[in-house]
């Protein structure tokens, strides 16, 4: 049995993972809300994310985390037109056409990013990456804790966002009765757009996030999109808040898997409760509220 | 999926007589038992592929076109054909036949301890939730050691020639369109079809939809373990990435509805055109996987039923009876 110290090591870094992989749920979470879209090109986003941020920083020394806006705009504007041109026309013909679309471009991006960018393994390179932030005996990188900040003032904001503006009102309307929504005067297709760029906005920041922390490939995609899975479900169906508890329980959960089984077992107990979770409780932790 | 609604084909032509379909079907297979005696060795291994994705793809469509389930989950029962045909191969002296037998058995058990849970899933949460069991099965195999961890094992018994696995994959192809000739022409069609269309109204009028697609889900498991025990004595060795890669849950889909979902003859055109567009940019795998993408986001657009459905509207406007479905 590992000392104290390490446990408590590893939980703590467990729930500021699991803070950013909320992040990177965010964008999957309000699709599906919202749209009743299954985004499989999500996991493509939060690489594309990735790489702006890396990017960014060796073609203009802008360091990612003071760009995350900016990577966010460049995403929300890649996002516009794919509703645009792939999805709106695919409107009424059905939820599948549209998730097969998805994972038409996911199959795309993925072999464009090798192509464009080799398979290379990356990591965006910053000092507060590695540089271990001390407190007693637990001591974790900087950007664990960075990441987590940013991430939960994110999901925060999209919360307030959705919860008190009027754009949100209109999103809310729009997800739970398009038709009458449409009727009263929302426009449902202007509320998607929008939709769908936040999400993919999100996507961005949170890819650029996991890049500083951790490392990408091109087909990194694939395994994000099942744990973002993972953590709408334990949340809640587009359940914003529910996101973030999601993500901090899969994170916690996914240290504790991979001290006590080994590191190979982390990703292994987050589809085991995925699955689990989806038989006995679809509707996440905290109910179905969106 | 979305309206698929197939009418029944006029019988006039002579091509849809029973003693005709009979005829045909047993000059094809003796043309292909017979193919690998005289055909390069290359077209032999390109026509054991073909024949490995047509199977596929008919069993993916089984699930999806017919019964509408939309997996995306291939992989976990190929992976598993793989690994249970190797293991039996290499720890029994059980023979090919027996070995891939028992891994359709298993395949078959798995389905079924595994349908309470799916089922449960409806539509896209169906999908997502067959893509965590792939995954999870494949990090299971890479973490347990028995099954030789992240770089595989080795079939240790003696290899077949491509020519005899060629056959066999050709005696499987034959055990598929049976399956299939059963499922789409019999009165297990209409509950098909009608599950797809409306479970909840099927119920209604006393369909047992879980039994339905419980069946269907054991055929086309079964059926794509099969492959997979094939693919891995063609390969001589497995490792998880490989057998349980994403690309045999996905390649069936794309074949499918390259050639048209929920048609009867869409995964062997589906195949035909996959196989040939993967040999032409043989040296380019990116760039080919990245066009089957585009070819699948502009089929889903503009001909949603794929090329059976475009050739059939072509034909239609011919002034041609319906040849491409039945």
């Amino acid at each position: 049995m590992p000392g104290l110290d390490v446990i408590v090591n590893a939980l703590i870094s467990g729930l500021l993972l699991g803070g950013m992989l909320a992040l990177t749920a965010l964008g999957l979470s309000i699709i599906l809300g919202v749209m009743r879209l299954v985004n499989l090109a999500h996991g493509e986003f939060l690489v594309a994310g990735a790489y702006a941020g890396l990017f960014l920083l060796q073609r203009t020394g802008i360091d990612p985390l003071v760009g995350l806006l900016l990577i966010g705009l460049i995403l929300a504007l890649i996002g516009y037109p794919i509703y645009r041109f792939l999805l709106a026309p695919l409107a009424g013909k059905g939820s599948e056409a549209a998730m097969m679309t998805m994972f038409g471009l996911s199959i795309i991006l993925q072999n464009l990013f090798v192509l464009l960018f080799s398979a290379d393994t990356r990591a965006i390179e910053r000092d507060y990456a590695t540089v271990p932030l001390t407190l007693g005996p637990i001591s974790v990188p900087q950007i664990y804790a960075i990441g987590f900040a940013i991430s939960v003032a994110l999901i925060m904001a999209v919360h307030v966002l959705i919860a008190r503006s009027r754009f949100g009102s209109e999103l809310r309307a729009s997800a739970d009765q398009p038709l009458a929504a449409a009727i009263i005067g929302i426009n449902v297709s202007r509320v998607h757009a929008l939709t769908f760029c936040l999400g993919t906005a999100c996507a961005g920041i949170g890819g650029t996030l996991i890049g500083v922390a951790l490392s990408f490939t091109p087909t990194s995609g694939a395994t994000y999109l099942l744990t973002d899975f993972a953590v709408i479900v334990l949340g809640g169906l587009g359940n914003v808040l529910g996101t973030l508890v999601g993500g901090i329980v899969l994170g916690v959960l996914q240290s504790v898997g991979g001290l006590t089984l080994g590191d190979g077992y982390r990703d292994l107990v987050g589809l085991v409760l995925f699955l689990a979770m989806l038989q006995l409780r679809p509707q996440g932790f905290l109910g179905s509220r969106a | 999926m979305t309206v698929l609604t197939t009418s029944v084909p006029e019988r006039s032509l002579l091509l849809y007589h029973p003693f005709v379909r009979v005829a045909v079907a047993g000059i094809s297979f003796a043309a292909l038992m017979a193919a690998p005696s005289f055909l390069p060795a290359y077209f032999v291994e390109i026509g054991f592929k073909l024949l490995l994705y047509i199977v596929l793809a008919e069993a993916w469509n089984l699930l999806a076109g017919y019964c509408g389930l939309v997996s995306l989950g291939s992989s976990s029962f190929f992976g598993l054909g793989a690994y249970l045909t190797v293991g039996l191969l290499n720890h029994t002296d059980s023979g090919i036949g027996l070995a891939l037998a028992a891994s359709a058995l298993v395949a078959m058990a798995l389905a079924l301890v595994m349908s309470r849970g799916l089922f449960r899933l409806r539509g896209l949460y169906f999908t997502v939730g067959t893509l965590a069991l792939a995954e999870a099965l494949r990090l299971l195999v890479v973490n347990v050691p028995w099954f030789g961890g992240a770089s595989g094992l080795f079939v240790s018994a003696d290899l077949p020639e491509i020519a005899e696995l060629f056959r066999d994959a050709a005696l499987l192809l034959v055990v598929t369109s049976l399956v299939m000739t059963l499922a789409t022409g019999s009165r297990f069609s209409v509950l098909l079809r009608a599950v797809r269309d409306d479970e909840d109204a099927a119920s209604q009028v006393g369909v047992r939809a879980f039994r339905v697609k419980l069946a269907a889900l054991m055929v086309a498991s079964a059926l794509i373990a099969i492959a997979g025990g094939l693919q891995a004595i063609k390969l001589g060795a497995i490792e998880p990435y490989g057998s349980f890669g994403l690309q045999w849950s996905v390649d069936p889909l794309a074949i499918v509805i390259i050639g048209g979902l929920g048609m009867r003859f869409g995964a062997i055109v589906g195949a035909i055109f996959f196989v040939a567009v993967g040999e032409l940019l043989a040296e380019y795998p990116e760039l080919h996987v990245a066009i089957t993408g585009v070819i699948l986001i502009i089929l889903i657009r503009c001909a949603p039923r794929g090329l059976c459905g475009l050739l059939e509207t072509a034909l239609r406007r011919a002034g041609l009876t319906k040849v491409a479905s039945s």
